[in-house]
């Protein structure tokens, strides 16, 4: 491994701490806010997040569409600004816009569009060096500078002079890849980095990601909805449901023993690729609610398979079950197989009715 | 109305200022009335031009050779007006996007009451009963009340369960479903693949499934025709293709599915190269550039499909009934 400056801190306290974070968004637009006499009631699109990313880690982030992913992931880079809660990088509070442009030189992101988030106007040899030039960066030979980093993702030097849209997907991952690794980060944050790629082509991306992990060290947060990629590719799981994590852990015990009712619900709905193995009914009916009309009680309670009347009056809080798990159920499945039976039974007996 | 479908001997070039794309070479495939047909393949293998030519909505630069034969009829030679009506009564397509199948600007009611103009004997609240039973059947509860939203009201899994009521409205004889779950969260994925699975149960039509996702082609498919670069390579049972596929192709294509490894694999399986060129397709065997197994016929001489049981078939040199 190249020597490299291990992150302040020693190798056991985390890179980034998120606590309690919340993001919210004004609902309307400002015509219906004028018309409207009452202010609208505060809608948490991110709401008291709380997690933690080790060195040279690789944490999942894994939710359906609009659960807040990408909100959280700009929200921790400073993009997004945050109604409450704390974020600490490198052992160092982010507060100040400052704070933060020090934390994104450190950082990297490769957004979810790679083809929309690359100018189309600019060539790969200018898009690449763009993020050393605008930190000042001194770079004598941008040409050569950028033929360096296509070599370190694999693509032929002779991609300096294409555009963007002269790009295959996965090609265009590459070039988002190298982007993000040109500033030498210590946190990448990549969402849904294989979207839209095909089965090959995304095995490529990830074993690329993974190598100049290794090579270089940098811990990572992939935003995915992804199960069956993200379970090769992440050391922990964090899911998430309309703003809130519901459940974390390390990737392996929680696809073994999901704690969470959702959890075991989207791991369920994997369609298999064994037409011997087809599942027989969905695992959960109903769609996932909108953030802006959040369920009261537990979130989950109006798709979850095992809501009890509880359920629907008291929200359940986020709390540590077991070694480096946390789980947001009244009543979390139990690692013994009779529950997840009862998981089975009770989606069975709900599409009966 | 339904009936069987044969494509054969079908090709599809697209005319372009950089040369012509060949996107679709002699293809034969075959469908009958109650079965559901998968095709898999990476994207731009030609799938989507595929059903295009099937549903006879290829796009002005488009050149078709070849025969589609449904109920003994070639659709190829049909003119332009009985090719419309055809697609209007027969042949039903539910694209990718649900949103783009929809007027923004119109309730979905008065959008479902428009799919429906060949019914000249009904009246137009026998069109919205039809409809509210369509919609309940496609399992949207509280059907009066969503023929009065707009196509932006309704979640992504809902309006793709209205754009397969209004395709099943037209009572076709062949339903196409092009990557039908590619745009939905895996739970309203699930919820799709089931709802395609019972309604084939009362459909007695034809259903075909567009799919670069191995696992909704295992859940749903009777038969699966696997295809690479313009070209079928493989076709067969949907047991065979997933537990005996013949094809180098199908066989690299399932074994880099992720969701197949249960442990935690350090890489994870790809294919070395990428497609060919459409533009210059490889002369030989489309596969061999990239193929582990290639000898010597595999660089000149095009494999014919060898048939390896009753409906096995591959097109590739190495294969041996
Ligand atoms: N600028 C904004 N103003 C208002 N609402 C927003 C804004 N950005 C996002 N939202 C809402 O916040 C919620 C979370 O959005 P976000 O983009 O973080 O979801 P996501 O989990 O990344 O989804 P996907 O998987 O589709 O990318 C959604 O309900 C979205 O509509
Ligand atoms: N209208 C068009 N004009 C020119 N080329 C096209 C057109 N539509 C598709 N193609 C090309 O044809 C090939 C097959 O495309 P398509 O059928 O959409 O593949 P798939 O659906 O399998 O992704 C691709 O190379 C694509 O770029
Ligand atoms: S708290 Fe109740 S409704 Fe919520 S996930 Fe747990 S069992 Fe289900
Ligand atoms: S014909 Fe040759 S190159 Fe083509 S798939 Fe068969 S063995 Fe491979
Ligand atoms: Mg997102
Ligand atoms: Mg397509």
């Amino acid at each position: 491994m190249p020597c490299r400056p291990l992150p302040r801190g020693d190798a056991m306290s985390p890179l980034l701490a998120v606590e309690d974070l919340s993001v919210s968004f004004v609902r309307g637009s400002l015509l219906d806010r004028l018309i409207n006499p009452f202010p609208l009631p505060g809608f948490n699109v991110v709401d008291g997040v709380t997690l933690s990313l080790m060195p040279a880690e690789t944490l999942g982030l894994v939710g359906e569409s609009g659960s807040g992913k990408t909100t959280l992931a700009r929200t921790i880079l400073g993009l997004i600004r945050a109604a409450a809660g704390r974020i600490v990088f490198e052992g160092r509070e982010v507060a100040t816009p400052s704070d933060f442009r020090a934390m994104r030189r450190r950082s990297a992101m490769m957004f979810q569009d790679p083809v929309a988030s690359l100018s189309p106007r600019l060539r790969v040899g200018t898009l690449l060096t763009e993020p050393q030039v605008i930190q000042g960066l001194p770079m004598p030979d941008r040409r050569a500078a950028a033929k360096a980093l296509l070599a370190l993702v694999g693509l032929p030097a002779s991609f300096v002079d294409r555009f963007p849209h002269e790009l295959s997907g996965g090609q265009a991952r590459r070039v988002g890849v190298a982007r993000a690794l040109a500033m030498k980060p210590h946190l990448l944050l990549a969402d849904e980095p294989t979207a839209g790629l095909d089965v090959s082509v995304q095995g490529d991306v990830l074993n690329l990601i993974g190598e100049l992990k290794r090579e270089l060290g940098f811990a990572a947060m992939i935003v995915t909805h992804n199960l069956a990629m993200i379970r090769h590719v992440s050391d922990r799981l964090a899911i998430m449901y309309l703003g809130r994590l519901v459940e974390t852990g390390p990737t392996q015990e929680v696809f073994s023993a999901p704690l969470h009712p959702y959890t075991a619900t989207l791991i369920r709905s994997e369609p298999f690729p064994d037409p011997r193995r087809r599942s027989h009914n969905p695992a959960v009916t109903g769609e996932i609610p909108s953030v802006f009309r959040r369920p009261a009680g537990c979130e989950f309670h109006t798709r979850c398979p095992l809501v009890q009347s509880r359920c629907k009056t008291e929200a359940p809080v986020y709390r540590p079950m077991g070694a480096g798990r946390m789980v947001r159920c009244h009543f979390p499945l139990q690692t013994g197989g009779q529950e997840r039976e009862a998981v089975l039974r009770a989606s069975a007996n709900q599409r009966g009715n | 109305m339904s009936g069987s479908l044969a494509a054969s001997g079908l090709s599809v070039r697209y005319e372009t200022p950089h040369g012509s794309v060949q996107a679709l070479r002699h293809v034969d495939i075959e469908a009958h009335p109650g079965e559901v047909i998968g095709i898999v393949g990476e994207s731009g293998c030609g799938k989507s031009t595929l059903v295009t030519a099937l549903a006879n909505l290829l796009p002005a630069n488009a050149c078709i050779d070849g025969s589609i034969r449904y109920n003994g009829v070639d659709l190829t030679k049909l003119d332009a007006h009985r090719q419309r009506l055809l697609r209007g009564d027969e042949i039903a397509l539910v694209g990718q996007d649900p949103m783009t199948a929809f007027n923004p600007v119109l309730t979905i009611g008065d959008q479902l009451v428009d799919f429906q103009h060949h019914r000249k004997d009904l009246s137009r609240a026998q069109k919205r009963a039809r409809i509210a039973a369509m919609l309940g059947r496609v399992g949207i509860a509280d059907a009066e009340r969503r023929m009065q939203s707009y196509p932006h009201e309704l979640s992504g899994g809902m309006r793709q369960r209205v754009a397969i009521a209004a395709a099943l409205l037209t009572d076709p004889g062949l339903l196409i479903a092009d990557e039908p779950t590619t745009a939905l969260d895996v739970t309203m994925e699930a919820q799709i693949i089931h709802l395609l699975r019972e309604l084939r149960r009362e459909y007695n039509g034809i259903i075909i499934v567009v799919s670069h996702h191995l696992g909704v082609i295992a859940e749903l498919c009777d038969r699966v025709y696997v295809m690479y670069a313009g070209e079928v390579v493989e076709g067969g049972e949907v047991d065979a293709i997933f537990h005996d596929p013949r094809h180098p192709y199908t066989q690299a294509l399932l074994a880099c599915d992720p969701a197949r490894f249960h442990d935690r694999l350090d890489r994870l399986p790809t294919i070395p190269g990428s497609l060919p060129s459409l533009t210059q397709p490889p002369p030989g065997c489309v596969y061999a550039p990239r193929c582990d197994r290639a000898f010597a016929p595999c660089g000149s001489i095009a494999p014919p499909l060898t048939r390896l049981t009753a409906c096995h078939a591959a097109r590739c040199h190495a294969v041996t009934p």
